[in-house]
């Protein structure tokens, strides 16, 4: 990139040079100036000018200017209401305007304390009122959804929650309707707002107008702690902040990373912390003592039963990560089984392959990419939610953003991310559409490739082609992992022992098997290999099917309960606070004492991280030789009726499935059908449908019609996709 | 020299229905287009610069720097577009309406001519969604220009391509302004945008775009046919030209009237309008369109042209005259004023949205005889902190008339405070014209039905 031209700038009597077309409010800071704005944020694109709040005197301009549209010229002499009587009357107009209809409710409003209506008027405004006329009044609040209320009356229409709708997260679900003072905000035709991203409305409100209805009456700026943590719940690793009050999570807040998500966050991961004090959380070790039955033990007890367990197993003992833990919780038990126990053997859920850190680039880095390539059946949004707004600001920025997958703008079947892989490594047998694209993307220079699949050996196959593509700077290479520490707790099982190790043997019985968390249970093999166990210690917040072939369970912790250091997508390390104590010993003091019993030393605590820890993403790796990729299988083999394809709504697990407000933003119990396919047999959007997997399974749908879903395919989220097979038939009810 | 009637627009149309095709090329219509066809793009627009033409909407811009702004055809990187701002909701202003009912096909004529001089291809007539009629109209004389070839591929048998589109709007004051009106054209919300960049850069679709009004557009085969020259030597010094005068209010024959610019405002109302009826007398002139400052009686001397009107602290606006005799009042009339602009309000920016309410409600209180002294001067004041602060023109045009009535009315304002109600009464000439404002609010909240979600 070439060096920005700098040009002079005067802000109130001080000169600057800076880049020519930075924003005239960012200028007047970089002099130490504040103009104080309300509608103004970059993130949500080009400047409104909508609050007026900004407004500044411009030499050679008649007229008060709004600064945040202005961009700095050479020669540009400012003056802000510091020094211009002229600037601040405009100002002092503005905030009398904003204030006139709001209902100054402050003592009783949520944002009061750390609201930015509240501190400007603290520092300009008005001491007095002279509105004597009956204010505005709307009914509120207004549930727009459940986990957001919104106060009309409180609100300045500043338009950031329509702009983040329109512009950001492109939902396009809230509105602005009526016009002049009646002017309010609502969503489209009064539908509940149900996105992946509709909290962040309540961060960029700069008045108590839009509100998490989580938090509503929850607690007060002074008795709160803000306690800068990491996500643990996706891969992306946004960073936090949790708030907690009296020892409870009261609330999430994003903080922002510009690298890794630019101050945006999910709902799941804003929402879903009410389970740390959910009902049926398990709180104390559970011994199994009938068939079907546990017993509450002392901790003394279950380390005594825990040591007497794995070393019983002579060696011959499986571990099943989560992917969640953090790296050094994965460590413990990684030393453990591989150093203390002698075994060798681990489902480790993401064990990419490290050539994928030769191609490694921050996520900022799709936005500015020119092209960027997603394969993988699974949704980003619902796998990686945050990496979908990079590449919708990609797409806005100008790039092509080309998806290849069933509902794709580039339509294949199923299954079929390896083999496109191949076609564009090498392009030469390849259909003419994937010649093309490979010949595009090796003339383009900013190329970001994202693969959102479970794919098998799919960091081999994506390095491969990121390698044949010569992915360089600029470009990057993005494999979502399925789990939040996936990448993490395989490195950490790496280092523990000799490379991966082995896979879990594929019969005969095993000595013990560790299920290290909730999500783990899920894992059908883990419940296979479960089966073979001769003793089952599973660590899990909340009982389940899993939970029950154990032997010993033992309370889990959520990542807002721990200290640790995870590794996100990018593999960019970085530090999860405690926010608040677990009721009892998390995992890491628990192994420590069964280490003890075995006698290997288990640290109870993590280290302290190196404080560069969150700041850098680590350089790529030098690419090594890499080995060639197993052939890709074969497709999904074709049967009667249409393909399944089933993927993993973000709003699912053990952690969204107990809080109450996201309920509605569960996975509906829909079937999703190309338009053809539609057509064939009569339905429409809406219609109940039945689908009949080979094996005569029946289940009730309502049938959905994507119009982006290639022909002879259907889809199906996970959870209601249970006992289908491959191939379904699909009629109208 | 005496100005006075001159008529080049609205010629010919009192004598013959020049919304068919046949007579309007009877007298000469579509000439212009075959010479313009003739001159190199370039020339045209020398022309309309030559002309020194200044815009009929309001804003009064030399229409030939607005076409120079553009990027020369062969340098956009995207189409130029042309839109023609037919959206005329000034209270008091109906010429445009005048020219789209009587000569259409002078305003298809000349966009097409500037479509060809600015290299567009298509232009956009955004038209008021309440002008039906006009809207009928127009699209009869527009198939027939397209059956005629006047419009569409090969115009005219010449190379050039011109595409016209009839977008009817929605009933939005606000999309009289052009960034609003692009917006609206866009399918989105009718709301200005923040300039700049100006539309002449990024216009509609973000693509260059020249906006002139119907009567700017409809005035350029005249040009053409004089020659840019000659149609400068009409008008006076800086107000090239004729303008159609919408004459309203307190007069005899109200109605439109083409004049040359520089006819005194005295002989509108007197000699062309007939007076004032009833035998009034006259108390007020408001000269451009309900936005503008309201001159007294004593002022209407003055020649109605750009540099005059700026002389006495108004504006020449959009043309509509309104006449004001002695039996109104002037504290209804700064409330019906207010109330319009704060009901067409689009709620964008916080001074407008939040100062055009305010000034309705101390109005009222005003009007009702319950304001104290200070109130008048909080008025001013509303007033003052609205003007210069707006992201559009909308807001001003809010503050500054009712500024001006307080202004120049002022004893008439102390009146209704010192005498505890209104001096006129239900006499005033206003009275019947006045929108109730609580029913107003009444209306508007019977628009916004709460939505109560059930969350099974």
């Amino acid at each position: 990139m070439s060096t920005p031209e700098l040009v002079t700038v005067t802000v109130d009597d001080r000169e600057i040079r800076i880049p020519k077309g930075t924003g005239l409010i960012e200028t007047a800071l970089a002099c130490g100036v504040e103009i104080p704005v309300f509608c103004y944020e970059p993130r949500l694109g080009a400047p409104v000018g909508a609050c007026r709040m900004c407004l500044c005197e411009v030499e050679g301009m008649p007229k008060l200017q709004a600064a945040c549209t202005m961009t700095a010229q050479d020669a540009l002499v400012l003056r802000t209401a510091q020094t211009s009587e002229k600037a601040a009357e405009g100002q002092r107009a503005i905030l009398e305007f904003i204030l006139l209809n709001h209902p100054l409710d402050c003592p009783d409003c949520d944002k009061g304390g750390e609201c930015p209506l509240q501190d400007l008027t603290f520092r300009w405004g008005p001491g007095n009122t002279r509105m004597h006329f009956p204010k505005r009044t709307f009914d509120k609040p207004i549930p727009i959804s459940p986990v957001i209320s919104l106060d009309r009356e409180r609100c300045i229409l500043c338009y950031r929650c329509t702009r983040f709708s329109e512009g950001v997260a492109e939902d396009m679900q809230l509105v602005a309707r009526n016009r002049g003072a009646q002017s309010i905000i609502a969503t489209f035709e009064d539908e509940p707002y149900r996105a992946h991203f509709s909290g962040n409305v309540t961060e960029l409100c700069p008045v108590g107008a839009l509100l998490p209805a989580t938090y509503r009456f929850r607690a007060r700026p002074w008795e709160i702690d803000n306690v800068p943590t990491v996500c643990g719940l996706c891969p992306v690793g946004c960073n936090v902040w949790a708030t907690t009050r009296e020892g409870k999570v009261a609330r999430i807040l994003s903080r922002n990373h510009p690298e890794v998500d630019d101050g945006w966050l999910c709902d799941k991961g804003r929402f879903t912390f009410d389970h740390l004090r959910a009902d049926d959380r398990i709180k104390q070790p559970l011994k199994r003592v009938r068939r079907r039955g546990f017993d509450p033990v002392a901790w003394e007890e279950a380390a005594e039963e825990a040591a007497r367990g794995l070393g019983e197993a002579e060696g011959s003992v499986v571990v099943a990560f989560s992917g969640g833990e953090t790296n050094e919780q994965a460590g413990a038990l990684a030393r453990l089984a591989r150093q203390g126990l002698g075994s060798n053997a681990a489902i480790v859920p993401d064990d990419l392959d490290p050539a994928v850190d030769g191609f490694r680039a921050p996520l900022a880095a799709i936005r500015d990419a020119e092209v960027c390539v997603v394969l993988g059946d699974e949704p980003v949004v619902d796998r990686a939610p945050v990496v979908d707004l990079w590449l919708r600001a990609a797409r806005r920025a100008g790039a092509d953003v080309i998806t290849i997958h069933p509902a794709g703008s580039i339509g294949v079947s199923p299954g079929s991310a390896a083999h496109v892989a191949r076609s564009l490594a090498e392009p030469g047998t390849a259909p003419p559409e994937f010649r093309e694209l490979a010949d595009q993307l090796r003339d383009t220079q900013r190329v970001a490739l994202v693969w959102s699949g479970d794919d098998h050996d799919r960091g081999r196959r994506a390095a491969a082609l990121a390698a044949a593509l010569g992915l360089g700077e600029g470009s990057g290479l993005y494999v979502l992992p399925r789990t939040p520490n996936g990448r993490g707790v395989s490195s950490a099982w790496r280092a523990a022992g000799e490379g991966r190790g082995e896979e879990p043997p594929e019969d005969g019985e095993i000595g013990a098997l560790i299920v290290s968390g909730d999500e783990a249970g899920y894992d059908p093999r883990v419940a296979r290999l479960s089966e073979r166990a001769r003793f089952v210690l599973t660590t899990a917040m909340f009982m389940g099917d899993h939970t029950l072939w154990s032997h010993l369970v033992l309370p889990g912790t959520s990542y807002l309960e721990r200290d640790g250091t995870v590794v996100n997508l990018e593999g960019r390390a970085q530090r999860q606070r405690r926010a608040v104590d677990p009721p009892f010993p998390d995992e890491l003091e628990f192994f420590a004492e069964v280490g003890e019993r075995l006698g290997l030393p288990v640290s109870p605590r993590p280290d302290e991280p190196s404080p560069a820890l969150q700041a850098e993403l680590p350089p790529r790796s030098r690419p090594g030789a890499l080995s060639e990729p197993a052939p890709p299988p074969s497709p999904n083999g074709t049967g009667p009726g249409l393909e399944l394809v089933t993927y993993r709504s973000l709003f699912s697990g053990p952690g969204v499935e107990r809080v109450e407000p996201l309920a509605f933003q569960r996975p509906r119990a829909e079937l999703e059908l190309s338009f053809a396919d539609a057509d064939d047999r009569g339905i429409s959007t809406g219609d109940a449908v039945l689908v009949v997997g080979a094996d005569g399974v029946g289940r009730e749908l309502t049938a959905r019609v994507n119009r982006r879903l290639r022909a002879g395919v259907v889809r199906v989220a996970d959870e209601h996709a249970d006992g289908f097979a491959r191939h379904v038939e699909v009629g109208k009810v | 020299m005496a100005k006075g009637p001159r008529q080049l627009l609205l010629e010919h149309a009192d004598e013959r229905d020049l919304t068919k095709l046949s007579e309007y090329e009877a007298v000469g219509g579509y000439e212009s287009l075959r010479k313009a066809l003739d001159m190199e793009p370039g020339a045209i627009v020398e022309e309309l610069l030559a002309s020194n033409i200044r815009g009929r909407g309001g804003a009064g811009f030399p229409m030939g720097r607005k076409a120079s702004f553009l990027p020369k055809p062969d340098q956009a990187t995207k189409p130029i577009y042309l839109t023609v701002n037919a959206d005329e909701s000034e209270p008091g202003t109906f010429k445009d309406r005048e020219i789209m009912f009587r000569v259409p096909h002078a305003l298809i004529e000349g966009a097409v001519i500037t479509c060809y001089a600015i290299g567009a291809e298509t232009a956009f007539i955004y038209l008021r969604g309440e002008y039906y009629t006009e809207f009928e109209i127009m699209r009869a004389a527009l198939e027939e220009a397209q059956k005629a070839g006047y419009v569409g591929a090969a115009v005219a048998g010449s190379g050039a391509s011109v595409t016209i589109v009839i977008h009817r709007g929605a009933g939005a004051y606000i999309c009289g302004e052009e960034t609003a009106l692009l917006e609206s054209l866009e399918g989105k919300r009718g709301q200005p945008r923040s300039k700049p960049p100006f539309p002449a850069i990024s216009g509609v679709y973000a693509s260059p775009t020249l906006i002139n009004n119907v009567e700017t557009v409809a005035t350029v085969p005249d040009i053409i046919e004089l020659g840019g020259a000659e149609y400068a030597k009409l008008g006076v010094e800086n107000s090239a030209g004729t303008r159609v005068f919408s004459l309203s209010g307190n007069v005899v024959r109200g109605g439109n009237y083409e004049l040359e610019l520089g006819t005194p405002l005295r002989s509108l109302i007197y000699d062309i309008g007939g007076g004032i009826p009833d035998g009034r007398e006259l108390k007020a002139v408001i000269p451009g369109g309900s936005s503008v400052p309201v001159l007294a009686a004593n002022e209407v001397d003055a020649p109605l042209d750009f540099d005059s009107m700026a002389n006495l602290g108004t504006f020449l606006g959009s043309g509509a005259v309104i006449v004001i005799d002695d039996r109104a009042c002037m504290v209804q009339l700064g409330l019906r004023v207010a109330q319009f602009y704060m009901h067409e309000s689009c709620g964008k920016c916080t001074p407008c949205r939040e100062g055009t309410r305010w000034m309705v409600q101390i109005l009222k209180k005003l009007e009702e005889g319950r304001a104290e002294q200070g109130e008048l001067d909080l008025l001013l004041n509303v007033c003052d902190r609205i003007l210069g602060n707006c992201l559009c023109p909308l807001g001003d045009a809010a503050a500054m008339p009712v500024a001006s009535y307080v202004a120049k009315f002022r004893d008439e304002y102390q009146r209704h405070i010192e005498e505890g109600g209104c001096p006129f009464g239900a006499e005033s000439s206003l009275a019947g014209v006045m929108a109730p404002v609580d029913q107003h609010h009444a209306h508007m909240r019977s628009q916004i039905e709460v939505p109560v979600h059930e969350f099974a």
